[in-house]
């Protein structure tokens, strides 16, 4: 069972499954949220039966549509043979061993943002994939088995979700599909577990802030 | 397959209209695919106009959700879905996905207050003219009026939940709390909801 916090407040499913997030980046890891995880999955499809529930129940007959149905069926006829899936830059290489989901993968084949990796600590890499007007960042997290995360708190609210391998915040184990939600004031010691690599998609809203100067003035050049 | 049109035996129609897309998606039968065009369209057009889309704008995308009915319509799966809430989905999406391009394009600026809601009058009880049609919106019915509201104004208006709260000029918390007493309550009477 992926429960105690390794979902989201409903607000977020609510929003997703509504089209009303803030921003691609929260489309993003939502969508790749719900590709991993069967109980984020139930709640979507739940609440986009309301949605088409609200759909259905739309009275439609305000104004007369400025097309008919014959204008689908000839483009339908014309544009047969295009593959829709023929995004520009879909050709972006995508390391296997990521284990990715097809959202992010569509994500960055879309935008053509390219995964390139620096160092954020001993044993950890970061890769950078949007930055926000108001100091927002998704990136991925790339970690050694083992490897601890020091002690920390948030200026901001930030999504980790496991995409690969998995760590533990305290006695919670996060594995593929699961997501830690960080808000401001709460401070915790995160480890990855000795099994593998984790990898991680993040949404962070605000900087990190560690209790050690040394690490404080680490951030400096890692940019977190 | 019986054609019956009449809108107060929605759950026949349920039927019927996953029946058409059924035969869109095996044969390409044309024939089904007008008939949930004259049921669908208006309704996506009209959907996408009370998310403030401009009727321009909603004429094309409407095009679009249609077009891609036809084109994705054999991975529709009946036991899955009903043909309304797949639909949904691909309008949902057709809209993101413009408006996400024209932010990408930098015409707008997601956070602008211009593109925050005007204030509106409250919707209109959406339940009273849905009839009950289908089992969630029977669901709908069994909520307090304040998490109904939420609900309504998310999936109707388009407004995310601290839009919802702006509007309603309640503290955030007050907002998150009544999702997730409407979310709990829709968990456990709908078992049966896949």
């Amino acid at each position: 069972m992926t429960q105690r916090g390794h979902v989201l407040d409903d607000s977020w499913y609510l929003d997703y499954a509504a089209g009303t997030l803030g921003t691609e980046a929260q489309d993003v890891m939502m969508a790749s949220h719900v590709e991993l995880s069967d109980e984020a999955r139930d709640r979507v499809a739940a609440l986009e039966t309301l949605g088409g529930a609200v759909l259905d129940a739309t009275d439609g007959e305000d104004v007369p549509l400025g097309f008919s149905v014959e204008d689908i069926l000839r483009r339908a006829g014309s544009e047969e043979d295009e593959t829709p899936s023929a995004l520009p830059g879909a050709t972006a290489v995508v390391d296997e061993t990521l284990c990715l989901p097809q959202a992010l993968q569509d994500y960055l084949a879309r935008t053509g943002t390219p995964v390139r990796w620096g160092f954020l600590g001993p044993g950890m890499r970061k890769a950078i994939l949007w930055r926000g007007e108001h100091g927002e960042r998704l990136w991925l997290l790339r970690a050694q088995p083992g490897v601890a995360i020091p002690h920390h708190g948030h200026r901001g609210s930030e999504l980790t979700l496991v995409l690969k391998g998995s760590f533990w915040d305290g006695d919670q184990e996060y594995r593929p599909g699961d997501v830690e939600e960080a808000y401001p004031g709460v401070e915790h010691d995160i480890r990855i577990d000795e099994g593998g690599e984790c990898v991680c998609l993040a949404l962070t809203e605000g900087k990190l802030k560690f209790e050690s100067p040394v690490l404080r003035a680490f951030q400096v050049f890692t940019g977190l | 397959m019986t054609h019956d049109t009449d809108r107060r035996r929605p759950i026949s129609d349920a039927a019927r209209l996953a029946g058409l897309l059924e035969r869109v998606g095996r044969q390409r039968d044309a024939q089904a695919f007008r008939a949930l065009f004259d049921h669908f369209a208006p309704r996506i057009r009209s959907f996408l106009m009370k998310r403030r889309v401009s009727s321009a704008l909603a004429d094309d995308l409407t095009q679009d959700v249609m077009l891609a009915i036809w084109r994705r319509a054999s991975s529709f799966d009946a036991a899955k879905a009903s043909a309304a809430t797949w639909i949904y989905t691909i309008a949902r999406n057709a809209h993101i996905d413009h408006y996400r391009k024209a932010v990408r394009a930098r015409k707008i600026d997601e956070h602008d207050p211009h593109f925050q809601p005007p204030d509106q009058p409250l919707p209109d009880d959406l339940y009273e003219r849905a009839e009950a049609g289908q089992s969630v919106t029977g669901v709908l019915s069994g909520l307090p009026d304040d998490q109904r509201l939420v609900l309504q104004l998310a999936f109707t208006e388009g407004l995310s939940h601290s839009e919802i709260a702006e509007r309603l000029d309640l503290p955030l918390g007050t907002v998150k709390s009544r999702v997730r007493l409407a979310m709990n309550k829709m968990r456990q009477g709908l078992g049966e909801w896949k």
